[in-house]
Parts: structure tokens; sequence; C-alpha cells
């Protein structure tokens, strides 16, 4: 046969490319075994949700129970409870969160000196690298009855000082000022990118035809970013059923089950603490499913307001 | 763009809102640094402080250094860091450069198959489950191993090799001699430092901050991370002063307890401040690379 045509065939076939690109594919191995064992593996141990689970016999040999684990999961009190305090939790947290990002983005924008700018920009991305241990103990030292700075001002003005962090009607206003915060400067950079990225001409033309810089935020920078505020609501609204643990487990007590037990602070007592492992594993296959959908329909949602999505 | 150069009320008004939110930002960090450096007894009568209280001195930091327990739990800190950084740059990168390279059969799929596991996983009970077949729970592999492969970073990193480094380049190395290991390690690397060190510096401050691995999958007080010292410090004081699981408590005794937790944060917080310059200059900047194409 001839020899090009046996070459051009041998190198276009998975074996040809496996051989000239043996090195990739050896780069990739380790990557690709770990994901298997670290991802893979665990994701396919959610159907111990379908089985009865028997420490003694494994996984694979406890016997299939079919949806009995999710009839009792939403038979349980505790799961509406979790699951609201959630779902309560992110949706305030984001009413806040984003506009206040944006407005504070807008406002970094406006500054003129590049030296103050940049010094102001360090103090604000500093929350976002403190560790929620070290968060959650600052507010708990803010918030003390005795010694805390809140309380100080409200007996100074003639009040009584109130135990803000066992009480659970504060508790969400806590957990969403916290997350405001720490998370707000760190935000900024993304909307921060997407405004430098307007047109200056755009701005021009405005000025000369007199707008003053409040006209320019709000009807040239706002409308202009807008597929990116899109983007990230999206990214946002499909992680509301996703639960903080870091920083909820730093800030609640027994005090604020009520308001404040989220769904992986629930899974970690119920779970693992209490080796429910059905139970706790149910529940972590009901709210994973309730993301995805999730995802899909806002995504579904910002296509038709003519938004490019993610997916 | 050229605006008029006059101040006005305007700028006024951004200029105290942004310094404002600095201020809060930034404010309780300060505190917590001069209540760690001022002498116990002046600093929690003063009311409001801006500035060190009394005679400023290092002798609670001293105590700290001194105690067993807290030089255990730093240097399984730094272990756990240095060995998880390690790692996830080196395996995520390879797993990156070969996705990148898309011609080649099977790498669309691989990429997919990375990409999936964004949007599900297992739950803590499975991983559990896994780390207890593979004998990992109560060791210090099970904080390390669990971060090898960080989506996030891949795609990044994919971005970046695809699309940031130029085939001519690859094209010339391949010319004149370089097989695919010398192309990656002497020319690929190199050009993308920039890229990789904020993702250093990015996974360095996740694992250095990671307290959660050891509460979820050990028990050893031997194992503890430093930031887990201060978990117990601050948010379980009657852990900590009840001394019944935490032998680490003696040597604490003579310091005051408000005075150990402000000094014990102001450790954790070292290797962050040290790095936070660095971080500054890159992540803006390494962030974007991986999603800007030039």
């Amino acid at each position: 046969m001839n020899r090009a045509i046996k070459h051009k065939q041998q190198s276009n076939s998975l074996l040809g490319h496996i051989k000239k690109h043996w090195f990739l594919y050896l780069m990739v191995l380790p990557g690709v075994i770990w994901l298997f064992v670290f991802h893979y593996l665990p994701a396919g141990g959610i159907i111990i949700a379908f089985k009865d689970y028997k420490f003694m016999k494994g996984v694979m040999a406890s016997p299939w129970i079919g949806l009995e684990n999710f009839r009792a999961l939403f038979r349980d009190k505790d799961f509406y409870r979790v699951v609201r305090n959630t779902v309560l939790i992110n949706l305030y947290t984001l009413l806040v969160g984003t506009p206040f990002t944006i407005f504070l983005a807008l406002m970094l924008n406006e500054i003129r000196s590049k030296s103050t700018k940049s010094v102001i920009q360090t103090a604000v991305y500093l929350p976002h690298f403190i560790s929620w241990v070290v968060f959650a103990g600052l507010i708990g030292v803010l918030l003390s009855p005795s010694t805390g700075i809140v309380n100080k001002l409200i007996v100074l003005f003639g009040g009584d000082s109130i135990y803000f962090m066992s009480k659970p009607e504060y508790f969400r206003s806590i957990v969403v000022g916290s997350s405001v915060l720490k998370n707000t400067g760190w935000g900024t950079i993304i909307y921060l990118a997407a405004i430098s990225g307007v047109n200056p001409e755009l701005y021009e033309c405005a000025v000369l035809d007199g707008a003053n810089r409040f006209h320019l935020m709000w009807h040239i920078t706002l409308p202009r970013i807008k597929p990116t505020i899109a983007v990230l609501l999206i990214l946002n609204v499909s992680s509301m059923f996703a639960s903080n643990f870091e920083q909820i487990f730093n800030l609640y007590n027994t005090f604020v089950y009520s308001t404040g037990d989220v769904i992986s602070t629930f899974l970690y007592r119920r779970g693992l603490l209490e080796g429910k492992f059905e139970m706790a594993t149910t529940l972590g296959l009901v709210s994973g499913l309730i993301s995805i959908i999730t995802i899909l329909i806002t995504n579904r949602i910002i296509k038709k307001m003519g938004v490019i999505g993610i997916i | 763009m050229k605006r008029k150069l006059h101040f006005n009320l305007f700028d006024v008004f951004v200029y105290s809102f942004c310094g404002l939110f600095a201020f809060i930002c930034f404010y309780p960090l300060w505190y917590v640094f001069i209540g760690s450096i001022s002498p116990y007894d002046r600093f929690s009568s003063a009311q409001i402080a801006f500035l060190p209280v009394g005679i400023p001195s290092l002798r609670y930091y001293v105590a700290i250094v001194k105690g067993p327990s807290f030089q255990l739990a730093f240097l399984v800190s730094v272990i756990k860091t240095v060995l998880g950084v390690a790692g996830m740059i080196l395996i995520t990168s390879c797993l990156a450069y070969g996705v990148s390279k898309s011609h080649v059969k099977g790498m669309k799929f691989i990429n997919i198959y990375v990409i999936i596991c964004m949007y599900f996983g297992g739950t803590i009970i499975q991983y559990y489950l896994l780390f207890s077949t593979l004998k990992l729970i109560n060791t210090i592999w099970v904080m390390i191993i669990p971060g090898y492969v960080n989506v996030w970073t891949f795609i990044i990193m994919r971005n970046y090799f695809a699309n940031n480094v130029p085939d001519s380049l690859e094209d010339a190395a391949m010319i004149d001699g370089a097989n695919e290991v010398v192309l990656f390690a002497r020319i690929i690397m190199p050009i993308s430092k920039a890229m990789i060190a904020a993702m250093v510096l990015f996974s360095a401050v996740g694992h250095w901050n990671d307290w959660v691995s050891y509460t979820y999958y050990c028990n050893d007080i031997r194992l503890q991370p430093f930031v887990k010292i201060l978990q117990r410090l601050l948010i379980t004081p009657s852990l900590a002063v009840s001394g019944g699981t935490n032998e680490m408590m003696d040597e604490a005794v003579n310091i005051p307890p408000i005075a150990l937790q402000y000094t014990t944060i102001m450790c954790a917080m070292l290797p962050i401040i040290a790095v936070y310059p660095f971080l500054q200059k890159h992540f803006a900047k390494g962030i974007l690379i991986g999603a800007v194409k030039e």
C-alpha cells in the first residue's frame, strides 16, 4: 500500500493520536483518575439514598428500598425548616448584596485619583481573605451583650443591651449583613471589569449633550453592564439552595436553629454526627437536584430576556 | 476620558461612601492587631481604640509561639498548604494543558468530564465513606488530597493555555527539536508565570484557612490545623476554657483570654497578610487573563 496513505490513516485514528501525543495523554491521566476516585465515585455513592444502608454490609450489598427515604424526608418537619432557612437567607443576601455591590462598583469607578482608588480597593478586598472563623469571631465581639460596640451605643441612648446572636429573629439579618460585608468588596472586581469595557465615546457624546455624572452612571454605565449583572444573577440564583457551612456554623448556636439552621449544617449534624447516612444523603441529593433545575430555569428566563445565557 | 477637574458635591459623596466602607472593612482587623500588642488591662478599659494603648509589646505572641500545640498546629497548616498547593498546581495544570489541545482525540470528552463535576457531586457522607474505605480518615492526607483538582482553576488554566500561548512559539520549539515534555516544562510554564502565581496564591489562602476538612474527617487533636485552634478559641470557648480535651490551654493560662483570641487571630492571619501585597498585583489580572482572549 502507498506509505503516505497508510501514514495518514494511522495518524487520524485514536491509536494514532495516542502514539503521537502520548505525553499529553500521560499528563491528563493523573487528573482523570483523581476525578474518578474523588468526584465520580462519591457521586455514585448517592445511591445510598435509595437503599436501607447497613454499615456492616457496605453500600452495594444493602437492600434497595426505592423512594422510601424520600418519603421519610418529605414527612420530616426539619426538612422544610432547613430548606426554608436556606432559601430565605440566600434570597435576602441576593436582594441586599447585589444592588450594594453594583453601587459600590459604580462608586469605585468614579474615584478619580488612582492611588486613592488603589488604597480603597486594597481595604475592601481584605474581608474576602479573612477566614469565616475570624469574621464570625469579630461579629461576636461586635454584638456582644456586655462589651460589644453596638450594645454600648444602645445603652448610651437609653435602651437595654440585647444578646443579638442568640435571638432567632435577628439571626438572618446578622448572616446577611456579615455576608454583604465580607463579599461585597471582592464582588466589585467583575463589575469593575465590565464597566471598564464600556465605550468611552458614549460618555463623551452624553457630556456634550449636557449630562452630569449621575446621568452618565444611570443612563450609560448601568445599561451597558446589564449582561454582566444578568450572568452574575443567574450564578447567584442557581446557588439558591446552597448553604455556606463555614459561615453559619461559626455564627450559629442551638438557640437560633429555628431560623438559622441551613441544609449544610443540618446535614452535618444529622448525617455525620448522628450517623443517619441515608437521610443525609437523600437530603443532599434532593437539594442538588433542585439546584440543577433552578439553574436550567433561570437560564431559560435570561435567554428569553435577550441576554446570553451561560449554558 | 478627560473630565473637568473641579471637585464637586458628587465627588464628596463618592469619596465619603467609599472611604467609609473601606474603613469598615479594615478597622476590625486593625482593632484586633492593636489589641494583640497592647497590654490587656489598659486595652479593655479604653472605650474605642485607634492606636495601641499603653506600651506595645510582643509578649502575647511570645507566649503563643512557645506553646507546643500552637507550634504543632502551625506546622500542620504549613505542611498541608505546601503539599496541597504543589499537588494542585501540578495535577490541574497538566490536566488543563492536555485538554487545551482540543484537536487531540479524546480531549473534548475529558473537557466535558471535568466540567460536569461542577454540577453535581456527593455529599459529605459519601466522602466520609470513601475516605474511610481508603483509610484516609484521621490522617493529614485527607486535608490535602481532596484539593488536587480544582475545576475553577482548571477552567482558567485551560483558557489561558488555549488562548494566550502563541502557536508560533510552540511550532518554533518543536522545530528546534523540543519534545512535548521540554515544551511544557521549559516554555509553556514560564510563560504562564503570572497566571500560575495567581492560582498558587488563591489555593494557598484556601488551604491555610481550611478548618472544615479537619472538622468533617478527623478527630485526632494532633492533626488540627492552626485555624482550627482559632476556631476553638473564638467560637467554642467553653471547650477551650474547661481544658477537658484541650491540653493546649495550660500554656495559654497566663494570658487573658481575650488577648489570647486577638493574638491567635493575628497569627492565623499573618501568612495571608504577608502575601496580600502580591495577591493584589496578581488576582484581578490572573482571573481575567483566563477569561479574556488576546
